[in-house]
């Protein structure tokens, strides 16, 4: 018969992993609505300077400006993946850098030199275990980025682009579409694409006046595009993280839920077996006796 | 004087289900495991009963365990004390033949004319006259020798609950083992199906030793008391066929095999005359002397430095509890302990052999080699950390686990497959020609998989496949399909 202390201790543990699942669930739930307000109303400003900068570049006919040009020899091709600080939310972490691995294949076959910047704990983790460098890590953007926080990195980042030592940026992170739906993406974030931008919005184009000149405009536009859409990338990573870690937490709750039933099942049935087979020695043995 | 004038009768003044007392003259009783032969020989009726001393029950009466059925056994009818326990043929002329537990064959070839009988009951072999040899058997199933190597001249029990496949892997080594080996294979058919006994029978007509043309059943003898026959016919058929064996291995000195299917059936038959005995019973309703009884059965199988007997036993797991009196009784004795699991076989792994609950008496460097030691016990520690990760992974998912742990799950899963064989025997079914796998081969594949050469592969490449360059093959295939 199965032992059963080995059943009560086992069905004890799995109620404690719930109680922790579904606290974990609860407070994901909570955070989700504060980060995806963050998320939805950033979304705002970015595809509408996202738009401008797109509409100036147009209009502005030949004035090119470094962030806009794509190099025709690619030599450092950086790659920043974007995971959580923590666990505990299902295939989050797994499929990004699933995806960041892939893109670092395709990168490693045009033999441009490939450093990596790696945000959340999870990912510096994984890539310390594969044995692979990273040039640098972050661990600061939790459940809240600041836009202060990015800033530091976007400029870094244009430092490093405009001064040639790295051709191109690109970023592994959680694209949040709706609340349902959230997919691992690589987007690229240097060079900007410019003619991408303005083919996504469509509609009629809108013809500006520029003061003083759009060139000027632009030197001021476009890092602050940039800068939006990289701080755009860490609050849909933040927003996805919350959703991927209820859903994982509400199936772990679930899922030890089914297991303490089978467990108190076995456990019944373990018990009922016990003591009717008791009796059952009993009564033969006293019969035995007569 | 003449043989018959010993021989005292008396009288059937009692009958029990399948016990039956008998009086005799003051003086006159038989001893306790005598065989006492009732006969009824009218026009009328043909009836002709061998019973067995169990118990002197005081006023001239003793009481005796039917060795077959007890239906028109009359009181008062004449029973007569053979003087001696049962006496079985042995020697060489039982070998191709088929005896039901008296020694009459019932194979229908006609009577046997063996030169030498031997009492049933014997001593087990002295202390001083056991063999100390340890020498790993090889059977060519890769989980089996990897992880619960048996022992040449030892003994191996296969442990299962209802329908794990236990008298599978028994014919199967059968098949490998007995086809292979030069000298003489008793089976003992215990109180299981008769129709399972017949197969094996046809099949051994069939197969042929090695590359010679003769017939595996022409160097074995089978003893046979199945499900249908008494409680007292199952529990000494295991004695009739280890006493033929044990001619084998005195007179002739040959490596002997010896497979028994089912042991338990052997403690289940003492268990159901034991109360007719007069016997309190004990835990769970067993016999209270079901230890007594078991150690006199399995401590006459043994290697003496005359011979060896390897014996491999099938033991029918009650309820899927190994810790059943019966099984846990039979445990001890054995030198290699194969444990068959319904969760493995719910997954569709046969053999179901649990690899962490299985083990082995000779599973040591000293015995196996550093080297195959150092892999089975590599092999454990990757499917018990899998064990152990289960029930995260159960409530989690796979993808909380550490890298560390994820990597160790997913050898757990291609090792876990890799353990499954397809079997000789089961050819029919699975439409698999059965794979026999070198010890070298196993040892070299299961490193291959520890260290992580063939992470890459998908886990069904590893089904049922023998060494590891079948699954890289397989592996092909599947890609290719």
């Amino acid at each position: 018969m199965a032992n059963l202390r080995l059943l009560v201790n086992r069905r004890k543990a799995i109620r404690n992993i719930r109680k922790i699942t579904r606290t974990m669930e609860l407070i994901a739930t909570a955070r989700f609505k504060k980060a995806m307000d963050r998320a939805t109303e950033a979304a705002a400003y970015t595809r509408k300077i996202g738009e401008l900068a797109a509409d100036l570049s147009a209009s502005a006919g030949e004035v090119s400006h470094p962030l806009l040009e794509k190099r025709s020899e690619i030599k450092n091709h950086l790659l920043l993946v974007i995971c959580a600080n923590r666990g505990l939310c299902g295939g989050y972490n797994g499929s990004i850098i699933r995806i960041a691995q892939n893109r670092m294949k395709d990168i490693k076959t045009t033999g441009a030199k490939n450093p990596i910047e790696l945000s959340g704990k999870r990912a510096i983790a994984f890539f310390k275990f594969q044995g692979i460098v990273s040039q640098a890590t972050y661990t600061q953007f939790e459940d809240k980025p600041t836009f202060e926080q990015v800033d530091e990195l976007a400029e870094k980042y244009l430092q490093l682009y405009i001064q040639g030592e790295v051709d191109r940026i690109d970023v592994a992170f959680m694209k949040f579409i709706n609340p349902a739906r959230q997919t691992p993406v690589v987007e690229t974030l240097l060079p900007l694409e410019a003619d991408a931008a303005r083919g996504t919005t469509g509609g009629p184009k809108v013809e500006y006046e520029y003061l003083p000149n759009a060139a000027d405009i632009q030197t001021e536009l476009l890092p602050a595009a940039f800068k939006a859409k990289l701080f755009k990338c860490f609050l849909d990573a933040a927003v996805s993280e919350q959703i991927a870690r209820r859903v994982a937490m509400k199936a772990a709750t679930e899922n030890a839920g089914d297991m303490i039933r089978d467990l108190s099942l076995e456990y019944n049935r373990a018990r009922q077996a016990q003591i009717t087979k008791e009796i059952a020695e009993l009564i033969g043995g006293s019969e035995a006796l007569k | 004087m003449v043989a018959t004038a010993k021989k005292i009768a008396g009288k059937v003044v009692q009958v029990i289900g399948s016990t039956f007392d008998v009086e005799f003259g003051e003086g006159h009783l038989p001893e306790i495991y005598n065989a006492v032969n009732v006969k009824i020989d009218t026009k009328a009726i043909q009836f002709n009963l061998v019973g067995e001393v169990q118990q002197h029950l005081g006023g001239n009466r003793v009481r005796c365990v039917a060795l077959g059925t007890t239906d028109g056994l009359v009181r008062g009818t004449d029973a007569v004390d053979t003087g001696s326990p049962l006496i079985v043929p042995v020697g060489k002329e039982t070998l191709g033949r088929v005896f039901n537990l008296l020694g009459h064959p019932i194979d229908g070839r006609g009577p046997i004319q063996a030169k030498e009988s031997r009492p049933i009951h014997q001593k087990p072999p002295k202390l001083s006259d056991l063999s100390a040899k340890t020498e790993i058997f090889e059977t060519g199933i890769k989980v089996i020798d990897m992880l619960t190597p048996l022992v040449r001249g030892g003994k191996a029990g296969l442990f299962g609950g209802a329908g794990l496949g236990k008298t599978v892997i028994l014919q199967e080594l059968i098949a490998r083992v007995a086809s292979q080996h030069g000298g003489y294979s008793v089976f003992a058919g215990v109180g299981e199906r008769t129709r399972e006994g017949n197969d094996l029978w046809l099949e051994m007509q069939e197969t042929k030793i090695g590359k010679t043309d003769r017939q595996v059943l022409s160097q074995t003898a089978m003893v046979f008391g199945q499900m249908n026959e008494p409680p007292g016919a199952r529990l000494r058929v295991a004695l009739t066929a280890l006493t033929m064996c044990e001619w084998f291995r005195d007179v002739t000195g040959a490596d002997t095999l010896l497979f028994v299917d089912n042991v338990f059936r052997f403690s289940q038959a003492g268990s159901e005359v034991s109360a007719l005995l007069g016997r309190m019973p004990s835990a769970v309703g067993y016999q209270p002397t079901l230890a007594t009884e078991m150690g006199e059965l399995q401590e006459r199988i043994t290697s003496t430095s005359k011979g060896a007997i390897t014996s491999v036993q099938a033991v029918y797991v009650p309820a899927d509890d190994p810790t059943d009196p019966a099984p846990a009784n039979t445990f001890a004795h054995l030198d290699a302990f194969i444990y068959l699991e319904r969760k493995i076989s719910e997954k569709g792994i046969y053999p179901a052999i649990d690899p962490l609950a299985s083990n082995s008496r000779i599973l040591d460097p000293q015995v196996v080699g550093e080297e195959h030691y150092r892999v089975a016990r590599m092999v454990q520690g990757y499917l018990q950390r899998y064990r152990e990760l289960q029930d995260i992974i159960a409530i989690l998912g796979v993808d909380e686990l550490s890298e560390e742990d994820k990597k160790v799950v997913a050898r757990a899963r291609r090792i876990e497959r890799f353990l499954s064989q397809p079997f000789i025997v089961a050819e029919a079914f699975t439409n698999r020609p059965g794979k026999i796998t070198s010890l070298a081969e196993t040892i070299r594949s299961f490193r291959e998989i520890c260290e992580g050469f063939h992470d890459n592969l998908p886990e069904s490449a590893f089904m049922y496949v023998g060494g590891i360059d079948e699954a890289v093959e397989q592996a092909k295939k599947l890609a290719a399909s």
